[in-house]
């Protein structure tokens, strides 16, 4: 069609060439600065700026040995563990009433719910730090954390859980009452079987989430240091190519983490499948015999 | 059999009965189908709505010796409304975020048109992907490597310095308002692509087609046809650009240095100084801009594509 309209106006062609140019230029502007990160977490000069030094992968060496790294990371996968988990099993609980029960309002809930998305994490991290110390009586601690954390994914994972519940047939679980299962059988069996991938996604956002939130956890996390807290820590004297290293292989651990998933999700789509062919094909060959 | 539960029925005893059972046990059902919101509820009863009444309370109260003492004052709001630097603060935070929401939409739009006219449609996934992969890199670091970008040292003081252009660095975007623009924009410059797109993709070409078969120009069929249906989309990209910037604090903090500060930076300062109360009503008056601003556009938010 845009063809059509390039025989209607020959200037099309070049609007669309400047509307080329311009797009690519945003994804330079998107990803100049992450570019500009890895690049200097290879520079041998300890003054992070430009023109490089030279190249050196000493940074990587020494976050290795860094004990305080090892330990943030550890209290960081600690806290998205269980983030994750809670997060995943309370907003696919909500999920199936948001979709399903017989609610007046639903645009109304589904605003209440995205609530905790767009209010400022800074108002949410200081709210939740004046309840816990003056009304709860708890120093900030990963357990806060954790729980301000979960306030922040659960909504993530009611919306993608939802959708993909919106868009499940209703009559397969109506065949499945017709052939006798029960709610359980039928959640078990038919209705999760449909909806994983939408968990799997909410609980990926989850995880992510967590493993970089910095603004809310900042006030309620107390004297522990998940990695981005420990960053934040360091970046107070000034930035330095160890932690331009240590951001790096954060960024690869989450691509290395979302891709492996949808990847084994594909897998597993890609196996049954083929399974379910050759399952075929031995039945129509024993039927042939 | 039929017979007898015909006289069953008619007696009204047993019969009677069982309807009330199944009526009991379709109201349990009624009851039950709420079950799944409880945890959800308990969440973000206790730990989000409740601490935000806190706030609200607590902005109504006083600190004696550094204690927080039951009061109704409203003082801490007049203290922060009679301050002209907080006054000013204010402004130019709301002021910075509309600006940084009408760039981001402006840069939004373009980019999403060219994505979904003129990226072939297998391509299109990758591409929006790849608007969506810096949100996995550190938000910190993606603040702070614009340091290395717009400081003495950064890429574009480098380039200049190469080209001979200049020998002193220059300070026009680090430790001021404009760096805290860009890097603001580029922050949220993704919130307002994903949204756009997804209005983009489900729009009727075919409509701009007939526009432009009836004798409009390319330019104006895109303003007749497909702005107004765009509407909605520009409204929720907006509001979802502009709310989280009123909150900002770190990137005006690492970029703006002390020009520019703001209001997130009060609030954090007030809260790491035990100034609660005054910390309190700053943050109530921000929660304010933002209820109004939802109060406003309540009709043309839409919230179910985000994010999905």
């Amino acid at each position: 069609m845009s063809d059509d309209l390039q025989a209607v106006n020959p200037r099309a062609r070049l609007f669309r060439i400047i509307l080329s140019i311009y797009g690519i230029g945003i994804y330079i502007f998107l990803f100049a600065p992450i570019a500009v990160l890895i690049l200097l977490s290879f520079n041998s000069s300890t003054v992070v700026g430009f023109p490089m030094a030279g190249f050196t992968t000493n940074w990587y060496a020494r976050l290795s040995h860094d004990k305080v790294i090892l330990d943030a990371l550890e209290k960081s996968l600690f806290v998205a563990f269980w983030v994750t988990v809670l997060a995943t099993l309370i907003g696919t609980a909500a999920a199936f009433p948001l979709v399903r029960a017989n609610i007046k309002n639903r645009g109304g809930v589904r605003v209440f719910i995205t609530l905790p998305i767009m209010m400022p994490g800074l108002l949410i991290g200081v709210a939740i730090l004046v309840l816990a110390t003056n009304v709860l009586h708890i120093q900030p601690s990963l357990r806060v954390a954790i729980i301000g954390q979960t306030v922040l994914a659960t909504p993530f994972v009611i919306l993608v859980v939802s959708s993909r519940l919106e868009a499940l047939d209703r009559n397969l679980e109506r065949a499945a009452a017709d052939l006798g299962a029960g709610q359980l059988q039928r959640l078990l069996f038919v209705v999760l079987p449909l909806i994983y991938p939408g968990i799997i996604a909410g609980a990926l956002i989850a995880l992510t989430l967590s493993l970089d939130e910095f603004i809310v956890t900042n006030f309620i996390i107390g004297a522990d240091q998940t990695l981005p807290i420990f960053i934040y820590n360091q970046l107070k004297f000034g930035i330095t190519p160890e932690v331009n290293a240590l951001a790096t292989l954060m960024l690869l651990g989450t691509l290395a983490v979302t891709g492996g998933t949808f990847g084994a999700l594909r897998l597993v789509k890609l196996l049954a499948s083929t399974t379910k062919k050759t399952k075929r094909l031995e039945e129509t060959a024993s039927a042939e015999v | 059999m039929t017979v007898a539960s015909t006289a069953r029925d008619a007696s009204g005893g047993p019969g009677e009965e069982e309807r009330q059972r199944a009526d009991v046990k379709k109201e349990r059902r009624e009851w039950r189908q709420y079950v799944g919101f409880a945890p959800a509820a308990v969440l973000f009863g206790v730990f989000f709505i409740a601490p935000l009444c806190l706030i609200v309370v607590y902005s109504f109260w006083i600190t004696k010796n550094y204690e927080l003492v039951p009061a109704f004052t409203k003082n801490n709001y007049a203290t922060i409304i009679t301050t002209s630097t907080y006054v000013r603060t204010f402004g130019k935070t709301v002021l910075m975020a509309f600006l940084a929401t009408v760039a981001a939409l402006a840069l939004a739009f373009p980019f999403c048109y060219w994505l979904v006219r003129y990226v072939p449609k297998r391509l299109q996934r990758m591409g929006l992907l790849l608007v969506v992969l810096p949100f996995w890199t550190s938000y910190l670091l993606r603040v702070y490597a614009w340091v290395a970008i717009l400081g003495d040292h950064g890429a574009i003081n480098s380039l200049l310095k190469a080209l001979g252009l200049t020998h002193q660095p220059i300070r026009l975007f680090l430790y001021d308002n404009p760096g805290v623009f860009i890097v603001l924009v580029y922050l949220y410059f993704p919130f307002a692509a994903l949204t756009l797109y997804a209005s983009l993709e489900r729009f009727d070409w075919r409509l701009l087609h007939a526009a432009v078969d009836l004798g409009a120009t390319p330019m104006r069929a895109i303003a007749n046809t497909l702005f107004p249906q765009m509407r909605l989309a520009m409204v929720t990209a907006g509001i979802f650009v502009f709310i989280p910037i009123l909150g900002e604090y770190l990137a005006p903090a690492a970029i703006g240095g002390t020009n520019g500060v703001m209001m997130g930076n009060l609030v954090a300062n007030f809260f790491s100084g035990f100034l609660l109360p005054l910390g309190s009503a700053a943050s109530v008056l921000i929660a304010l801009v933002i209820l109004i601003v939802l109060i406003i556009f309540r009709r043309s938010l839409d919230t179910k594509d985000i994010y999905v």
